[in-house]
């Protein structure tokens, strides 16, 4: 087995004890870029000059000397944001981003920059100015997105633990997808700044995709600036509610999540309890709209006249459609955030988590992301923000785990939820899940 | 359908937005996504919900 194959911590871990020399790691990194990225389109830039002299200056931190991929959505000092776009909304310039200084501090080399949906306005990875990310397990499959390419990096051995950003979903859709554990932290708890939306945003954060709960917890504690300690996750009440998030849903995918959540409730000996979110399916709409909101700073009819022609036409006209929805459901959005944040509050009263499927059919195909729901065929983004939308509205923390695989041996994710600033929960609960399955779905690989 | 159509092509215009036949079809089809939602949305009751007051999402209201 390569090292590379490896799990972050463990790479980090030789590292330290002298085992393993980071330059040959960070060579073979490069190395298996070169040969296995055609096939995934995961990784958009590599600088083996720069990522050498990270190494050469890397401190002695948690991350010493092991090779991760970030989003193309945050600056470094050697190179701007593209987005995933063929122009930005807004100048950009490189810059040493909150993200990269976490993972320089840490002593993590940057190998590359992850691909990633157009303009971070899709939960399929299908549209990029880079042409889309590929999903490792079936390259004719959406990876997922926004958070595409570090998603398919790691799935596909290209690194072993990749920054996303989760703005409505972006580091659980592809983690679902691609089989990984993808953490959304509580909102602020992560590195942002230099994000361009950073002083705007009130959904997006940064967060790990890594291959289980563990290195995800490695990565996330460089991310937030402090240790998510490991713990027992005592006896767990789980939250399961009625809905569509839990009931319209492909049958396997439904199969998978009942099993994994009843595996869960038994390692930790808790209970599963029905709970009611009133209004939920709203929450979805409240946070699409929140966003849209967010992203038409600075936008002006002028600006929105000189679009650049490479853009795809999906985002040009819905960048103008924006134009037209109208301010009273902007508000009203805002007050359904009111009203959701004080619920889920009184539901974190009653349980632990809240538990659903993370998407609720496998990735789809990228020619075509649609998705055969018991209620009929819909477009995998009107699907998937059901079930993702209220973590970014409220603010709450939430995590993608991998549960199974369907017939055609695609992964199949469960999401589990918890409250404010409980992160650590999330991966604890993660990780007795992963004890109670025998590790069976994190060690799987494309 | 012509109400809409006016709705999407005047409101852009009286924005002086330009949007070519490609684009209108994507406004037309985001408008029959959104639309109803929308109208859900500005429909629901939440009539004695106090708002929360500069809300910090980091944490519990």
């Amino acid at each position: 087995m390569s090292e590379l194959d490896r799990p972050l911590r463990e790479q980090a871990g030789a590292v330290a004890a002298g085992e393993l020399d980071p330059a040959a790691l960070l060579d073979e990194a490069l190395a298996r870029i070169e040969a296995r990225n055609p096939a995934v389109n995961a990784v958009v830039a590599t600088f083996p000059e720069r990522s050498r002299e990270m190494l050469a200056a890397a401190p002695e931190g948690p991350l010493h000397g092991v090779p991760v991929v970030i989003k193309d959505e945050w600056p470094l000092p050697w190179r701007a944001q593209r987005f995933g776009a063929a122009e930005m909304m807004r100048p950009v310039e490189p810059a040493a981003s909150a993200p990269y200084r976490a993972l320089r501090d840490a002593g993590a080399v940057i190998v590359g920059v992850g691909n990633m949906h157009e303009a971070g306005a899709g939960s399929t990875g299908n549209i990029s100015v880079y042409e889309p990310a590929r999903n490792p397990w079936n390259v004719d499959r959406c990876p997922g997105g926004s958070s595409s390419g570090p998603a398919a990096a790691v799935a596909a051995g290209l690194v072993a633990g990749a920054v996303g950003a989760d703005g409505i979903g972006s580091i659980r859709f592809p983690a679902a997808y691609c089989g990984l554990t993808g953490l959304k932290p509580t909102f602020g708890r992560s590195a942002l700044e230099g994000h361009h939306m950073a002083e705007i945003t009130t959904m997006i954060v940064s967060g790990p995709l890594c291959a289980d709960a563990a290195d995800a917890r490695l990565l996330g504690s460089v991310l937030c600036g402090e240790e998510l300690a490991a713990g027992p996750p005592g006896r767990l009440r789980i939250g399961v509610i009625d809905g569509e998030v839990t009931e319209d849903v492909a049958p396997e995918v439904a199969a998978a999540c009942e099993t994994a959540i009843e595996q869960l409730r038994s390692e930790s000996g808790g209970e599963v309890l029905k709970v009611e979110i009133a209004d939920l399916p709203a929450s979805a709409l409240a946070a699409v709209l929140i966003a849209n909101a967010e992203s038409l700073d600075g936008i002006s009819p002028e600006r929105l006249n000189r679009l650049d022609p490479e853009l795809s036409p999906i985002f040009r006209g819905f960048a103008k459609y924006r134009m037209l929805m109208p301010a009273a459901a902007a508000l009203k959005a805002a007050r359904v955030r009111d009203v959701m944040r004080r619920r889920v509050a009184d539901v974190f009263d009653e349980v632990d988590l809240l538990a659903w499927p993370t998407v609720p059919a496998v990735a789809p195909p990228l020619e075509a992301p649609l998705v055969e729901l018991p209620s009929g065929v819909l477009t995998a983004d009107q699907a998937n923000v059901r079930g993702a939308g209220l973590a970014n509205l409220t603010g709450i923390p939430a995590i993608s785990v991998p549960v199974g695989r369907d017939a055609e041996g695609l992964p199949i994710a469960l999401q589990l939820q918890a409250a404010w600033g409980r992160d650590e929960l999330l991966l604890d609960a993660a990780e007795a899940l992963e004890r109670a399955n025998g590790r069976e779905w994190v060690e799987c690989r494309p | 359908m012509e109400a809409t159509n006016d709705y999407l092509a005047g409101g852009l215009a009286e924005l002086g937005i330009e949007a070519d036949e490609v684009e209108m079809a994507v406004v037309g089809a985001a408008h029959q996504l959104f639309w109803p939602a929308i109208l859900e949305l500005l429909a629901l009751d939440l009539a004695g919900v106090e708002p929360e007051p500069h809300p910090d999402l980091s944490q519990a209201p």
